[in-house]
């Protein structure tokens, strides 16, 4: 079986391209354009990856990603920010929500997929 | 079934005997002179109410008194005016007289399913709605019942006993717990500590049935209300309630040690504290209650603060004949997995003491942090300094605090016994928060002028950020546990490291990983570059001496 990932990302062009270019590499992707809707997308889908937006209206990455990460039914599950900037107190803030990677905006496709396929095997050889 | 009647009309009479007679029926026939009247008449329990219309059609009061019993309300109507009255006055069900047994048979067998059903509906009702209230009144985390349901038990208790003891349970802990184990820890603490007083009195009182527990408000602390101790404690009372409140008392210890660590229960302190209260009409129960729970609280405080002091004069004796002794942690080059040195690390000799993070604790309430920094820097210094090869380094704790004592400032390695000063670490751990960072700098430039370096604790740890890393200039980067454990799996992880070993190189420092446990996770650092290795994953923290 595919392995699902959730996007979740306020800006529609950008998840739309995202969403594009994994379902042409063979992923089943699910959507959600702000966070508490990513959450509820998270217990119908139950993906093996996250890709979270980190600015967003209302409940941002972090606090996705820490809700997440709590979760017991969802601690192998995971998370990868997409940042605009990659400082150094930025991943101590990825650190502390429990995020397992990043990538910095704006994001390269060919970077995409490989951050993707690195974390979807670490998931496997961890569990 | 049980069928209460009230019939005037002869013929209604005796057919009713005899239907109720079939029925196998309980019947019971009530007077109409003064009007019905169920309440003297072992109507409870009754199924349905059978009344003849009275002249008035006035039917409010038997409806009322059909609803208090839980009965259906069947009326004998003498005419359509009758019936409309009825259902207006919504009794359950009605007919015109007059009527036969057959219709009166199957009219009672209705009115009774009817208000068999009705009951079954009311108390499933009853059960969802006690249950929830059952809920509300009971300690999420512990599952105790709070105050206002135990008060109810302590009035009867009270009432029947005349006296009733109340035990206070204190919880404290330091809190460092929750730092370094996290708050689930705490709340697993919390936990075995109310199962532990639950199996005590279980086991103390196998046949008591008068137990009862309270959590009280807040989570560090609860009341257990019970009789008061007997056996042959009972001609002196007192003494009976003392043994009771320490056996309490080490047995929450115990159970803390066997449930968790050794460790973790010296971080903890439990207190008990008991109270007698005597029934005495003149005042309030609850207020008698009251009263017993402030004054065994006050008891537990008190055992709380003659604990503290004991600990205090505990540690005054451990600085007086300097009893303890030095763990050394061996950090490896990643590369080569040789030994480049050891971290000293403090156990206190005496039973309380035992964890560095108590006996600073301790000492910090006491205002003697200086006495007891001074003695472990003595003692960590002269444990291994015979034993250090060339090259090895010594890492020594140190807290900001330090910097303040005088006798510090004036620290020079010939005070230590050493030759070569930069073979001495000062690891400078932010327990206390650097105030006045230029003044820091400046002691900072005095100590590497006589030849000592710096590492910089539990960097990344979202304490310290790049900035305060920069502003001390540490010759090592002691890089946090959090950023080591499974980092073989986490890329933002590996990242931060990668970007720590990256800003050491630049500025001529080392990057120490702590915490090492796992294959992977070496192999893992050491990739990314990183110098120097400490964990069990290589060796443990050792007694010196070992290799002589």
């Amino acid at each position: 079986m595919a392995d699902s990932i959730l996007v979740v990302d306020d800006d529609p062009d950008s998840l739309d391209i995202v969403r594009t270019f994994l379902e042409s590499r063979g992923y089943d992707v699910a959507t959600a354009t702000d966070g508490k809707a990513g959450l509820a997308r998270l217990e119908e889908v139950r993906p093996a990856l996250v890709l979270l937006d980190v600015m967003m209206p209302g409940m941002d990455g972090w606090e996705v990603a820490r809700v997440i990460k709590n979760h017991p039914d969802f601690t192998d599950t995971r998370v990868v920010m997409l940042t605009a900037r990659s400082g150094f107190s930025d991943k101590q803030e990825g650190l502390r929500a429990g995020a397992d990677d990043y990538i910095v905006k704006p994001i390269r496709l060919d970077e995409l997929a490989t951050r993707v396929e690195k974390n979807l095997e670490a998931r496997t050889s961890s569990t | 079934m049980k069928i209460i009647a009230c019939v005037a009309d002869p013929t209604l009479r005796a057919r009713v005997d005899g239907v109720a007679q079939r029925l196998k029926a309980e019947l019971i026939h009530v007077s109409t002179a003064s009007g019905p009247d169920f309440r003297s008449n072992g109507a409870g329990g009754a199924d349905v109410l059978l009344i003849e219309m009275p002249g008035d059609r006035n039917l409010d009061r038997i409806v009322d008194e059909a609803e208090r019993l839980g009965a259906a309300l069947l009326v004998a109507c003498h005419c359509m005016e009758d019936c409309d009255a009825s259902g207006l006055a919504e009794a359950h069900d009605w007919f015109l007289m007059p009527a036969d047994e057959q219709e009166l048979e199957a009219r009672l067998g209705s009115a009774r399913r009817r208000s068999v059903r009705e009951a079954l509906h009311r108390n499933r009702r009853d059960a969802a709605e006690l249950l929830r209230y059952e809920e509300l009144l009971h300690d999420r985390l512990t599952g105790f019942p709070t105050l206002p349901v135990m008060m109810e038990q302590a009035r009867e208790l009270l009432e029947t006993r005349g006296e009733l003891t109340i035990l206070y349970i204190q919880f404290v802990w330091y809190e460092k717990i929750e730092e370094i184990y996290g708050w689930q820890k705490l709340d697993d603490v919390l936990e075995s500590t109310a199962n532990g007083v639950s199996e005590f009195y279980r086991r103390h009182h196998p046949d008591s049935k008068s137990l009862m527990m309270v959590s009280h408000i807040g989570d560090d602390d609860f009341i257990l209300i019970t009789e008061r101790p007997q056996g042959p404690g009972l001609a002196q009372p007192e003494k009976a309630l003392k043994e009771l409140t320490q056996a309490l008392e080490s047995f929450l210890r115990d159970r803390l040690e066997t449930d968790h660590s050794e460790d973790i229960a010296s971080l903890c302190g439990i207190y008990v504290g008991a109270a007698t209260i005597f029934r005495n009409p003149k005042i309030r129960v609850e207020r008698l209650i009251y009263r017993g729970i402030r004054e065994a609280s006050q008891a537990a405080r008190g055992a709380k603060e003659w604990e503290r002091s004991r600990k205090i004069a505990d540690l005054k004796t451990l600085l007086r004949e300097g009893a303890v002794f030095m763990e050394y942690h061996p950090i490896i080059i990643t590369d080569t997995e040789e030994i480049y040195g050891y971290e000293a690390l403090a156990r206190g000799r005496r039973s309380g003491l035992r964890s560095p993070e108590v006996l600073l604790e301790v000492a910090a309430e006491a205002n003697l942090l200086w006495e007891l920094s001074r003695l472990l820097r003595k003692r960590a210094v002269e444990g291994i300094k015979d034993e250090l090869e060339q090259g090895q380094h010594l890492f020594l704790n140190v807290d900001p605090h330090d910097f303040n004592d005088p006798e510090f400032r004036d620290l020079s390695p010939e005070a230590l016994g050493i030759d070569d000063p930069d073979r001495i670490v000062l690891e400078i751990t932010e327990r206390t928060a650097i105030r006045d960072y230029p003044q820091f700098q400046e002691y900072l430039k005095v100590f590497r002028g006589r030849g000592f370096r710096f590492a910089v604790d539990d960097a990344g740890s979202g304490y310290a950020g790049l900035g305060s890393i920069a502003n001390l200039e540490p010759d090592y980067i002691k890089l946090d546990i959090s950023l080591i454990s499974s980092i073989d799996t986490n890329f933002l992880k590996q990242n931060l490291v990668e970007t720590l070993v990256g800003f050491a190189e630049n500025h001529g420092a080392m990057v120490i990983a702590e915490g090492v446990e796992r294959r992977e996770e070496f192999e893992t650092i050491k990739q990314l570059g990183v110098h120097l290795t400490q964990g069990f994953l290589f060796h443990k923290p050792q007694i010196a001496g070992l290799r002589r």
